[in-house]
């Protein structure tokens, strides 16, 4: 089951800083709520994983991570991952394109482009759900990322980015991301997208 | 006292054919009391849960079984690794493919089998398959069936790479199974290139699974001791299964227990061997216990058995009135990996070639292809006679587009090209001797019974205000009661059936056959059959099925073919006994056996009142007085050869009124009438023909296995698949009118598929109907409200 999505985030910081953590693997994967970089294979290999629990189900994914490109130039970086469930029920792959451009007020936007490829039982039982659910994980990756942005700046709004950062749950949180991917769900069925 | 009416009582007393006798089956049933085979306990019994694939098509690199045999209570975790000494890694099908128990290096289908688990209790074995580590290298799937036979496509069956002779025929590409035809094409073709008119239309017949309630299963004892292998298993065929597990295991036919207890359901998910089964054996024989499998409910809709995925291109040419000249027939057939299906041996499209229906239809041709590709493999006949509910679909659509190019009415086209009551018995251009039928009678009362002029006038009205309303019309002819041995046999056994009767010394009858009841009511209906030849109150007639260990060899039970082949051998085997019986009653009135005339439960000497021996008297010297010469006891065993399969009909009117804005569907009335020839049970039969329009409704409605195109089932939950209940089933009217069987003992068809044969095209007819003003010629199942609704947003009809 395959679910494309573009998502734009508007960041607080200049298309400089944005693009300094974007190329930071480890940085860029602790945005994930519930993933981290576990090893580091070089080359732009990695080993990671990622932790979520939703509504009564825990998934863990165990995968790699490659970075396809980076382009300095274009400020994109590309990166596939690919994980596996530690139960073998399931498996899921991401195909992400992710740049940096400058906004006129002298801040940036992060544009993605990602490929959401998942089998197996979380497309079986998780189909139905799993635009939103894909949707809500990159919405609090922005945010995250947004945060990690600003406290490379300096002043109060560093400092406040710096203390949500330390806040940020070690695991994608359950009900609260149930939650935000009902809401998602639900607004979807009044836009007129479809 | 010899009355009439002491006459009728003593014929009332016997509960025999015609009566609606209350099922003997429901007291244990009502009250919870059933023994399925997930009741079967056994001292020391382990469980088993199977390791399954998240792909569709992958290499399997590694198993890793260490984590799961490090957790207390599990004790063995088989792969193929393991089968393969003892060459049990794949295991022939009933379509003369081979099928892998457990994945051999690659997996084929999403959920398929890699390893089997065995531990203390079903919650740790559903613990360790969590720890069965396995390391896939993903290969490219093939999902399209219409994609299989090209050049890109990814060649699934490694195993099959270069043979190209297969079972069926020569094979055209590495996934092609096979190709089988049946008619005259050339003459065919002739007949389309000159005919006045010609329709063609195509059709996707999708893929379903029967969903029985009760999932499949089994329990596999091996006792080391006595040599002997008892398997309880949700069997169709028991013992074909004893054959089978004989022919696998090496042990003596002799050896091998097969029972099939109470069975939840089978509606053809039953008949196969599955991989769960023959690993729970090598299970129990390796480790002396006995093993209990039973699947769950997303196993069961995502492995065991689909049905269907036919897709079909129907053709007819006519001349200007509507009159068939010929019928052109084109399959492309989606096997899934592995040719699976449960058909007989030289029909690997089933009876497909019924597709004349019931018309008479100079020339023919049918061609089937089938194919490979990444799904569960299956293709069995979800309640109908091998592949009869497709061949009716397309022939019954087929119809309704050719009566709308001639705007000829739906009922009028059907009426100019039926077989009619004198032509039978009537052999069709693609080979069946239809046995009898009345479809002019039939029709016509369906037609009256529901004022078919006056819904057409009401249509009207409702298309000029612009309201949705239409009217769906099949006439169905079914294939039932396989079969005569020459032409069927299931891995070389003829598909004969068999009873064996035992009449006790004081007139009590226990009747054993080699058929299974999973819901027919076989305990109720066989006892009538026996009642009315024998003269004993089915009340004192007890009938067992399904231990291979005591009843006669038997095919089974599906595609309709108990009462035919079953029901016949239990009537030819009472007979049998009657006849001793006569000898015995001539012996003790003392006159000759000419002298003597039956009359409902007895003998009496013509002429000479109150000179008779009761089947009761009969029985008791049975076993005491009996003819010199003649060997005592009063029992019999008939194994029954069909002459000819037996051929059920009926007429179906469906009328549903569509909601434009949301495309809901009302189904305001079904109109069922059938005729199964002789009716043994009009109770069971209403019952049989509820059950069946249900599973129609079910089908056409809603039920579909959707694949995405990674070859991920997105429907194998209850959440998705629809099972509908009194909630969502509308309210069903029967009729019937009778035609016998000439050539069935008792003249009896079959009726248990008939309804879900017959139902499914007519809500397609009634669905098209609601559009047809439109042009619209087609729709494909389910008719769910969401397509529905995309019909009619496609033809500008929403309002807003």
């Amino acid at each position: 089951m395959k679910v494309d999505l573009n998502k734009e985030f508007s960041l607080p910081g200049t298309g400089v800083q944005a693009w300094t953590f974007l190329q930071d693997i480890r940085g860029v994967a602790s945005c994930m709520p519930g993933a981290e970089i576990t090893e580091d294979l070089g080359d732009g290999n990695y080993k990671g994983k990622v932790k979520a629990k939703i509504g009564p189900a825990t998934m863990a994914f165990n995968g790699d991570i490659i970075i396809q490109n980076i382009d300095a130039e274009k400020r994109e970086l590309h990166m596939i991952g690919k994980g596996q469930d530690t139960k073998g029920s399931s498996s899921a792959t991401m195909d992400l394109r992710a740049w940096v451009e400058d906004t006129e007020d002298g801040k940036s936007v992060l544009q993605g482009v990602a490929t959401v490829t998942v089998n197996g039982k979380a497309a079986s039982l998780g189909g139905r759900m799993m635009t939103q659910v894909a949707d809500q994980m990159l919405n609090q990756f922005g945010k995250s990322f947004a945060n990690n942005v600003a406290s490379m700046g300096e002043g109060e709004e560093a400092e406040m980015a710096r203390d949500k950062i330390a806040e940020q749950p070690a695991e994608l949180n359950g009900l609260a991301f149930a939650w935000s991917v009902f809401v998602g769900w639900f607004g979807s069925l009044f836009s007129s997208k479809k | 006292m010899d009355t009439v009416a002491d006459k009728q009582k003593r014929e009332d007393s016997l509960n025999g054919v015609g009566c609606s006798r209350k099922r003997k089956e429901d007291a244990r049933f009502i009250q919870g009391k059933g023994n399925y085979t997930d009741d079967i306990k056994m001292p020391g019994m382990l469980f088993a849960d199977m390791v399954r694939s998240p792909y569709a098509h992958a290499r399997i690199i590694s198993i890793n079984t260490e984590k799961a045999l490090a957790l207390p209570g599990v004790h063995a975790v088989l792969t193929a690794a393991d089968l393969k000494p003892l060459n049990l890694h794949w295991m022939p099908t009933l379509a003369g493919d081979v099928q892998a128990v457990l994945a051999d290096e690659k997996v084929h289908f999403q959920y398929q089998e890699v390893a089997l688990v065995v531990a203390d209790d079903r919650y740790i074995a559903a613990d360790a398959i969590d720890l069965v580590e396995v390391e896939y290298e993903e290969l490219p799937v093939l999902v399209d069936p219409h994609k299989a036979m090209t050049a890109e496509a990814p060649i699934l069956r490694e195993d099959l790479v270069g043979k190209m002779e297969g079972a069926h025929s020569t094979r055209k590409h590495d996934n092609h199974i096979f190709n089988w035809q049946a008619g005259e094409k050339d003459a065919t073709d002739r007949v389309f290139d000159a005919a006045e008119v010609t329709v063609s239309q195509d059709m996707v017949y999708h893929r379903v699974h029967p969903c029985p309630l009760e999932t499949c299963g089994c329990v596999a004892s091996m006792d080391k001791i006595n040599g002997k292998l008892t398997v309880y298993l949700t069997s169709q065929a028991p013992h074909v299964v004893r054959t089978v597990v004989s022919m696998l295991s090496g042990l003596p036919e002799s050896s091998v227990r097969i029972v099939s207890p109470d069975i939840g359901g089978g509606f053809g998910n039953k008949v196969g061997i599955y991989p769960g089964y023959v690993a729970s054996i090598v299970a129990s024989i390796v480790l002396g216990v006995p093993v209990k499998w039973v699947e769950d409910r997303m196993e069961n809709i995502s492995t065991t058995a689909f049905a269907r995925d036919y897709h079909m291109r129907g053709e007819l040419a006519a001349d200007s009135n509507g009159i068939i000249k010929a019928l052109r027939v084109n399959v492309l057939a989606d096997h899934g990996a592995f040719d699976s299906c449960a058909d007989p041996s030289k029909f690997p499209a089933g009876f497909m070639h019924i597709c004349t229906g019931s018309y008479d239809i100079p020339v023919a041709h049918l061609n089937v292809d089938g194919v490979y590709t990444n799904k569960a493999p299956g293709g069995v006949s979800y309640r109908c006679s091998f592949r009869v509910t497709e061949a009716v679909y397309v022939i019954e659509r087929t119809m309704d587009v050719l009566a709308q190019k001639l705007g000829i009415d739906k009922a009028e086209i059907r009426r100019r090209n039926f077989v009619k009551k004198e032509q039978f018995p009537y052999t069709t251009c693609l080979g069946f001797e239809l046995d009898s039928g009345d479809y002019h009678t039939a029709l016509e009362k369906v037609l009256d019974a529901v004022d078919y002029k006056g819904l057409r006038r009401e249509q009207e009205e409702k298309r000029a205000n612009g309201e949705l309303m239409g009217i769906g019309l099949v006439t169905f002819t079914e294939v039932v009661g396989a079969g005569p041995s020459k032409s069927c046999d299931i891995l070389g056994v003829g598909m004969f059936d068999s009873a064996e009767i035992r009449v006790h010394p004081t007139g009590s009858v226990m009747a054993r056959m080699g058929t299974i009841t999973q819901g027919q009511g076989h305990q109720t209906t066989y006892a009538q059959i026996i009642a009315s030849e024998l003269g004993i109150t089915s009340d004192e007639i007890a009938i067992e099925e399904g231990d291979t260990d005591t009843s006669p060899y038997g095919l089974g039970t599906y595609g309709s073919r108990s009462t035919p082949v079953g029901g016949a051998a239990t009537a030819v085997a009472a007979r049998k006994i009657k006849a001793k019986a006569k000898k015995i009653a001539a012996h003790l009135l003392e006159v000759s056996e000419d002298d003597l005339e039956w009359e409902v439960d007895r003998f009496k000497v013509k002429g000479v009142p109150g000179q008779e021996k009761t089947m009761k008297d009969i029985a008791w010297a049975a076993y005491n007085n009996v003819p010199e010469g003649m060997e005592p006891g009063l029992e019999a065993v008939d194994y029954y050869d069909p002459p000819n399969f037996t051929f059920p009909f009926g007429a179906y009117l469906c009328v549903v009124d569509i909601d434009k804005d949301t495309g809901v569907t009302d189904i305001r009335r079904f109109y069922a009438l059938d005729d199964c020839g002789t009716r043994i049970n009009p109770m069971i039969i209403d019952g049989q023909i509820h059950g069946g329009l249900t599973e129609g409704y079910a089908v056409a409605m809603g039920q579909e296995m959707p694949y995405d195109e990674e070859g991920n089932l997105l429907g194998n939950t209850l959440m998705d698949y629809f099972l509908p209940t009194f909630v969502e089933t509308p309210k069903w009217e029967t009729d019937y009118t009778v035609t016998p069987s000439p050539h069935h003992p008792i003249g009896a068809k079959g009726v248990a598929e008939s309804p879900h044969v017959g139902s499914i095209p007519t809500f397609t007819s009634a669905m098209v109907d609601a559009f047809a003003h439109l042009d619209v010629t087609h729709m494909d199942m389910p008719h769910n409200a969401y397509r529905v609704w995309k019909q009619i947003k496609a033809l500008g009809l929403l309002d807003n």
